[in-house]
Protein backbone atom coordinates (compact mmCIF):
# COMPACT_ATOMS: atom_id res chain seq x y z
CA UNK A 1 0.00 0.00 0.00
CA UNK A 2 1.44 3.46 -0.95
CA UNK A 3 1.98 6.02 1.87
CA UNK A 4 -0.37 9.01 1.93
CA UNK A 5 1.60 12.11 1.99
CA UNK A 6 -0.21 14.11 4.39
CA UNK A 7 1.69 17.39 3.58
CA UNK A 8 0.28 17.08 -0.05
CA UNK A 9 -3.38 16.30 1.16
CA UNK A 10 -3.63 18.48 3.32
CA UNK A 11 -2.27 21.31 1.02
CA UNK A 12 -4.71 20.60 -1.23
CA UNK A 13 -7.66 20.55 0.79
CA UNK A 14 -5.79 24.45 2.02
CA UNK A 15 -5.98 25.11 -1.70
CA UNK A 16 -9.34 23.73 -2.84
CA UNK A 17 -11.09 26.06 -0.03
CA UNK A 18 -8.69 29.13 -1.28
CA UNK A 19 -10.29 28.44 -4.85
CA UNK A 20 -13.69 28.23 -3.52
CA UNK A 21 -13.35 31.62 -1.39
CA UNK A 22 -11.69 33.53 -4.35
CA UNK A 23 -14.66 32.19 -6.84
CA UNK A 24 -17.11 33.45 -4.01
CA UNK A 25 -15.52 36.79 -3.92
CA UNK A 26 -15.23 37.16 -7.58
CA UNK A 27 -18.72 36.36 -8.44
CA UNK A 28 -20.06 38.72 -5.79
CA UNK A 29 -17.61 41.35 -7.17
CA UNK A 30 -19.14 40.68 -10.80
CA UNK A 31 -22.63 40.59 -9.20
CA UNK A 32 -22.59 44.15 -8.27
CA UNK A 33 -22.49 47.14 -11.02
CA UNK A 34 -20.09 49.59 -9.77
CA UNK A 35 -19.78 52.48 -10.58
CA UNK A 36 -16.71 53.40 -12.97
CA UNK A 37 -15.79 56.98 -12.80
CA UNK A 38 -12.61 57.47 -13.49
CA UNK A 39 -13.18 55.05 -16.51
CA UNK A 40 -16.34 57.07 -17.55
CA UNK A 41 -14.19 59.89 -17.51
CA UNK A 42 -11.14 58.49 -19.47
CA UNK A 43 -13.75 57.30 -22.10
CA UNK A 44 -16.18 60.70 -22.62
CA UNK A 45 -12.81 63.03 -22.46
CA UNK A 46 -9.89 61.11 -23.02
CA UNK A 47 -9.62 62.21 -26.86
CA UNK A 48 -10.06 65.52 -26.76
CA UNK A 49 -7.63 66.29 -23.07
CA UNK A 50 -4.70 64.05 -24.85
CA UNK A 51 -5.40 63.50 -28.27
CA UNK A 52 -4.50 60.01 -28.55
CA UNK A 53 -7.45 57.73 -29.56
CA UNK A 54 -5.69 54.65 -27.89
CA UNK A 55 -7.16 55.01 -23.66
CA UNK A 56 -4.95 52.85 -22.44
CA UNK A 57 -1.77 54.70 -23.59
CA UNK A 58 -3.32 57.62 -22.55
CA UNK A 59 -3.70 56.44 -19.16
CA UNK A 60 -0.08 55.00 -19.56
CA UNK A 61 1.53 58.20 -20.98
CA UNK A 62 -0.42 60.92 -19.65
CA UNK A 63 -2.95 60.48 -17.01
CA UNK A 64 -0.59 58.24 -15.01
CA UNK A 65 2.23 58.58 -16.37
CA UNK A 66 3.62 58.52 -12.68
CA UNK A 67 2.77 55.31 -12.83
CA UNK A 68 5.24 54.31 -15.63
CA UNK A 69 8.18 55.87 -14.58
CA UNK A 70 7.53 53.44 -11.12
CA UNK A 71 6.86 50.92 -13.52
CA UNK A 72 10.02 51.80 -15.23
CA UNK A 73 12.02 51.83 -12.42
CA UNK A 74 11.06 48.46 -11.51
CA UNK A 75 12.96 47.02 -14.62
CA UNK A 76 15.89 49.35 -13.88
CA UNK A 77 16.37 47.69 -10.48
CA UNK A 78 15.42 44.45 -11.46
CA UNK A 79 18.10 44.77 -14.06
CA UNK A 80 20.79 46.41 -12.01
CA UNK A 81 19.79 43.35 -9.72
CA UNK A 82 20.54 40.71 -11.80
CA UNK A 83 23.32 41.85 -13.65
CA UNK A 84 24.99 42.43 -9.88
CA UNK A 85 23.99 38.83 -8.49
CA UNK A 86 25.33 36.90 -11.61
CA UNK A 87 28.99 37.10 -11.72
CA UNK A 88 31.12 36.31 -15.05
CA UNK A 89 32.43 33.39 -16.18
CA UNK A 90 29.86 31.01 -14.77
CA UNK A 91 26.25 29.34 -15.67
CA UNK A 92 26.72 28.18 -18.71
CA UNK A 93 23.35 27.18 -20.34
CA UNK A 94 23.65 27.47 -24.13
CA UNK A 95 26.17 24.78 -25.58
CA UNK A 96 23.90 23.96 -28.34
CA UNK A 97 24.40 24.38 -31.78
CA UNK A 98 21.43 24.71 -34.61
CA UNK A 99 21.53 24.12 -38.06
CA UNK A 100 21.66 26.41 -40.75
CA UNK A 101 18.08 26.24 -41.48
CA UNK A 102 17.02 27.74 -38.21
CA UNK A 103 19.77 30.14 -38.27
CA UNK A 104 18.96 31.25 -42.27
CA UNK A 105 15.34 31.29 -40.56
CA UNK A 106 16.20 33.75 -38.20
CA UNK A 107 18.08 35.83 -40.48
CA UNK A 108 14.94 35.67 -42.55
CA UNK A 109 12.50 36.99 -39.56
CA UNK A 110 14.69 39.68 -37.40
CA UNK A 111 14.40 42.65 -39.81
CA UNK A 112 10.69 42.04 -40.07
CA UNK A 113 10.57 41.94 -36.29
CA UNK A 114 12.47 45.29 -35.84
CA UNK A 115 9.73 46.81 -38.41
CA UNK A 116 7.00 45.22 -36.56
CA UNK A 117 8.58 46.59 -33.25
CA UNK A 118 9.23 50.25 -34.60
CA UNK A 119 5.71 50.19 -35.65
CA UNK A 120 4.10 49.88 -32.41
CA UNK A 121 6.06 51.84 -30.73
CA UNK A 122 5.46 54.79 -33.15
CA UNK A 123 1.85 54.11 -33.85
CA UNK A 124 1.41 53.98 -29.86
CA UNK A 125 -1.16 56.70 -29.38
CA UNK A 126 -3.14 55.07 -32.47
CA UNK A 127 -3.28 51.53 -31.97
CA UNK A 128 -2.49 48.56 -29.76
CA UNK A 129 1.07 48.70 -29.08
CA UNK A 130 3.06 51.44 -27.39
CA UNK A 131 6.36 51.71 -26.09
CA UNK A 132 6.54 48.30 -23.80
CA UNK A 133 4.96 45.80 -26.49
CA UNK A 134 7.50 47.60 -28.87
CA UNK A 135 10.15 46.88 -26.30
CA UNK A 136 9.31 43.50 -25.06
CA UNK A 137 9.57 42.48 -29.25
CA UNK A 138 13.31 44.11 -29.57
CA UNK A 139 13.87 42.20 -26.36
CA UNK A 140 12.71 39.03 -27.81
CA UNK A 141 15.14 40.13 -31.01
CA UNK A 142 18.06 39.99 -28.80
CA UNK A 143 16.56 36.59 -27.06
CA UNK A 144 16.52 35.54 -30.25
CA UNK A 145 19.91 36.41 -31.74
CA UNK A 146 20.93 34.61 -28.44
CA UNK A 147 19.80 31.21 -28.83
CA UNK A 148 20.07 30.40 -32.57
CA UNK A 149 23.90 32.61 -32.94
CA UNK A 150 25.24 32.10 -29.07
CA UNK A 151 26.30 34.67 -26.60
CA UNK A 152 29.61 35.49 -28.27
CA UNK A 153 27.96 36.74 -31.56
CA UNK A 154 25.70 38.98 -28.96
CA UNK A 155 28.04 40.21 -27.04
CA UNK A 156 30.41 41.13 -30.42
CA UNK A 157 27.75 43.49 -31.61
CA UNK A 158 26.11 44.58 -28.30
CA UNK A 159 28.03 43.70 -25.17
CA UNK A 160 26.22 44.79 -21.96
CA UNK A 161 27.44 48.00 -21.50
CA UNK A 162 26.48 49.05 -24.27
CA UNK A 163 22.90 48.08 -23.97
CA UNK A 164 22.79 49.12 -20.20
CA UNK A 165 24.40 52.95 -21.98
CA UNK A 166 20.99 52.92 -23.87
CA UNK A 167 19.03 51.96 -20.85
CA UNK A 168 20.40 54.63 -18.86
CA UNK A 169 19.52 57.04 -21.78
CA UNK A 170 16.22 56.15 -22.33
CA UNK A 171 15.31 56.47 -18.67
CA UNK A 172 16.81 59.83 -18.36
CA UNK A 173 14.87 60.79 -21.79
CA UNK A 174 11.53 60.01 -19.74
CA UNK A 175 12.73 61.94 -16.93
CA UNK A 176 13.82 65.30 -19.41
CA UNK A 177 10.27 64.68 -21.15
CA UNK A 178 8.75 64.84 -17.32
CA UNK A 179 10.62 67.97 -16.29
CA UNK A 180 8.66 69.15 -19.70
CA UNK A 181 5.48 69.39 -17.69
CA UNK A 182 7.57 71.54 -14.65
CA UNK A 183 8.40 73.96 -17.51
CA UNK A 184 5.20 74.48 -19.12
CA UNK A 185 3.97 75.44 -15.34
CA UNK A 186 2.12 71.90 -13.83
CA UNK A 187 3.25 68.78 -12.22
CA UNK A 188 5.97 66.19 -12.70
CA UNK A 189 5.27 64.63 -16.30
CA UNK A 190 2.11 66.33 -17.09
CA UNK A 191 1.14 66.46 -20.42
CA UNK A 192 -1.70 67.90 -21.68
CA UNK A 193 -3.58 69.04 -18.71
CA UNK A 194 -0.68 72.22 -18.95
CA UNK A 195 -1.13 73.22 -21.95
CA UNK A 196 1.31 71.50 -24.07
CA UNK A 197 -0.58 71.19 -27.73
CA UNK A 198 -1.60 67.99 -28.33
CA UNK A 199 -2.16 67.44 -31.60
CA UNK A 200 -5.46 66.51 -33.91
CA UNK A 201 -6.80 63.09 -32.50
CA UNK A 202 -5.50 60.37 -35.27
CA UNK A 203 -2.75 61.97 -36.99
CA UNK A 204 0.81 60.22 -36.38
CA UNK A 205 1.77 63.01 -34.71
CA UNK A 206 -0.71 63.66 -31.55
CA UNK A 207 -0.97 63.02 -28.47
CA UNK A 208 1.24 65.74 -26.94
CA UNK A 209 4.67 64.41 -25.67
CA UNK A 210 3.24 60.64 -25.95
CA UNK A 211 5.13 59.62 -29.00
CA UNK A 212 8.64 61.18 -27.54
CA UNK A 213 7.91 58.90 -24.18
CA UNK A 214 6.59 55.97 -25.76
CA UNK A 215 10.33 56.07 -27.69
CA UNK A 216 12.17 56.72 -24.41
CA UNK A 217 10.02 53.80 -22.49
CA UNK A 218 11.18 51.25 -25.33
CA UNK A 219 14.59 51.85 -25.46
CA UNK A 220 14.79 51.26 -21.81
CA UNK A 221 12.11 48.44 -21.60
CA UNK A 222 13.76 46.87 -24.66
CA UNK A 223 17.28 47.11 -23.44
CA UNK A 224 16.67 46.42 -20.06
CA UNK A 225 14.73 43.09 -20.74
CA UNK A 226 17.42 42.21 -22.69
CA UNK A 227 20.65 43.35 -19.88
CA UNK A 228 18.40 40.52 -17.64
CA UNK A 229 18.62 38.40 -20.08
CA UNK A 230 22.11 38.31 -21.31
CA UNK A 231 23.04 38.11 -17.48
CA UNK A 232 20.60 35.32 -16.73
CA UNK A 233 22.29 33.65 -19.95
CA UNK A 234 25.61 34.08 -19.52
CA UNK A 235 28.93 31.56 -19.89
CA UNK A 236 32.34 31.19 -19.61
CA UNK B 1 -17.85 34.67 -19.68
CA UNK B 2 -18.61 33.64 -16.30
CA UNK B 3 -16.38 30.76 -16.63
CA UNK B 4 -13.76 32.51 -16.41
CA UNK B 5 -14.00 33.20 -12.80
CA UNK B 6 -13.36 29.38 -12.34
CA UNK B 7 -10.82 29.38 -14.16
CA UNK B 8 -9.12 32.02 -12.81
CA UNK B 9 -9.79 30.63 -9.26
CA UNK B 10 -8.16 27.04 -10.23
CA UNK B 11 -5.08 28.86 -11.72
CA UNK B 12 -4.66 30.82 -8.49
CA UNK B 13 -5.14 27.34 -6.49
CA UNK B 14 -3.05 24.95 -8.93
CA UNK B 15 0.35 27.68 -8.44
CA UNK B 16 0.23 27.98 -4.71
CA UNK B 17 -0.44 24.22 -4.63
CA UNK B 18 2.77 24.09 -6.80
CA UNK B 19 4.50 26.59 -4.25
CA UNK B 20 3.42 24.41 -1.01
CA UNK B 21 4.40 21.22 -2.18
CA UNK B 22 7.12 21.02 -4.70
CA UNK B 23 10.42 20.81 -3.92
CA UNK B 24 12.31 22.03 -6.83
CA UNK B 25 12.79 25.70 -6.87
CA UNK B 26 12.68 25.92 -10.79
CA UNK B 27 8.93 24.23 -9.99
CA UNK B 28 7.77 27.07 -7.33
CA UNK B 29 9.03 29.60 -9.41
CA UNK B 30 6.57 28.12 -12.07
CA UNK B 31 3.77 27.85 -9.57
CA UNK B 32 4.23 31.61 -8.75
CA UNK B 33 4.34 32.36 -12.78
CA UNK B 34 0.79 30.98 -13.01
CA UNK B 35 -0.45 32.58 -10.02
CA UNK B 36 0.56 36.43 -12.13
CA UNK B 37 -0.73 35.06 -14.90
CA UNK B 38 -4.14 34.20 -13.10
CA UNK B 39 -4.10 37.57 -12.18
CA UNK B 40 -3.70 39.06 -15.62
CA UNK B 41 -6.42 36.43 -16.60
CA UNK B 42 -8.72 37.98 -13.58
CA UNK B 43 -7.42 42.15 -14.48
CA UNK B 44 -8.46 41.18 -18.21
CA UNK B 45 -11.81 39.84 -17.31
CA UNK B 46 -13.23 42.28 -14.90
CA UNK B 47 -12.21 45.21 -17.46
CA UNK B 48 -15.61 43.36 -19.93
CA UNK B 49 -18.48 44.74 -20.29
CA UNK B 50 -21.09 43.08 -22.73
CA UNK B 51 -21.20 44.20 -25.99
CA UNK B 52 -17.84 46.77 -25.40
CA UNK B 53 -15.65 47.42 -27.80
CA UNK B 54 -11.57 47.56 -27.71
CA UNK B 55 -11.05 50.98 -25.74
CA UNK B 56 -9.39 52.69 -29.49
CA UNK B 57 -11.57 55.25 -30.13
CA UNK B 58 -11.11 55.94 -33.75
CA UNK B 59 -14.81 55.19 -35.01
CA UNK B 60 -18.44 55.64 -33.04
CA UNK B 61 -19.25 53.53 -30.56
CA UNK B 62 -21.83 52.45 -27.32
CA UNK B 63 -20.14 50.83 -24.69
CA UNK B 64 -15.85 50.69 -24.24
CA UNK B 65 -14.49 48.09 -22.02
CA UNK B 66 -12.49 49.21 -18.56
CA UNK B 67 -9.24 51.06 -19.77
CA UNK B 68 -8.41 50.75 -16.49
CA UNK B 69 -7.13 47.02 -15.86
CA UNK B 70 -6.06 46.95 -19.46
CA UNK B 71 -3.06 49.48 -18.37
CA UNK B 72 -2.57 47.88 -14.73
CA UNK B 73 -2.06 44.33 -16.62
CA UNK B 74 0.35 46.26 -18.80
CA UNK B 75 2.10 47.28 -15.75
CA UNK B 76 1.66 43.45 -14.04
CA UNK B 77 2.92 42.11 -17.21
CA UNK B 78 6.47 44.10 -16.72
CA UNK B 79 6.94 43.76 -12.84
CA UNK B 80 5.91 39.55 -13.16
CA UNK B 81 8.64 39.87 -16.01
CA UNK B 82 10.99 41.52 -13.68
CA UNK B 83 10.38 39.13 -10.30
CA UNK B 84 10.84 36.10 -12.43
CA UNK B 85 14.52 37.29 -13.51
CA UNK B 86 15.01 38.11 -10.28
CA UNK B 87 13.97 34.39 -8.49
CA UNK B 88 16.05 32.80 -11.95
CA UNK B 89 19.22 34.45 -10.65
CA UNK B 90 19.06 33.93 -7.17
CA UNK B 91 18.05 29.89 -8.18
CA UNK B 92 21.28 30.29 -9.56
CA UNK B 93 22.93 31.95 -7.27
CA UNK B 94 21.64 28.92 -4.78
CA UNK B 95 22.60 26.17 -7.12
CA UNK B 96 26.71 27.52 -7.55
CA UNK B 97 26.53 27.37 -3.57
CA UNK B 98 24.60 24.06 -2.64
CA UNK B 99 25.18 22.11 -5.77
CA UNK B 100 21.51 21.35 -5.32
CA UNK B 101 17.73 22.67 -6.67
CA UNK B 102 16.12 20.53 -3.46
CA UNK B 103 14.65 23.45 -1.33
CA UNK B 104 14.66 21.23 1.98
CA UNK B 105 18.27 20.21 0.89
CA UNK B 106 18.99 24.13 1.05
CA UNK B 107 17.53 24.76 4.36
CA UNK B 108 19.81 21.32 6.04
CA UNK B 109 22.83 23.20 4.64
CA UNK B 110 22.43 26.58 7.06
CA UNK B 111 25.28 28.57 7.56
Amino acid sequence: MKKINFDKVFSFILVSLLGLFIMKVLYSVAGEEAARFTADHYISYGVDETGAINIITAILFDYRAFDTLGEATVIFTAASVVALLLPRHEASMLKTEFTPVVQQSIAFILPFLWIISIFLISYGHLSPGGGFSGGVIISAMSILIIFTYGYRYMTRRFNVKKLSLIEDIGALAFLTIGLAGIIAGGTFLANSQVGIYPGPPGELLSGGLMPLSNFAVAAKVGTGLSVIFLSLARED
Amino acid sequence: MILVFPAIAILISMGIYAVLTQKNMIRIIIGISIVESAIILLLGAISYIPDGVAPILDQPYDTVVDPLPQALGLTAVVINASTTAIMLALVIKLYNRYQTLDIHEIRKLRG
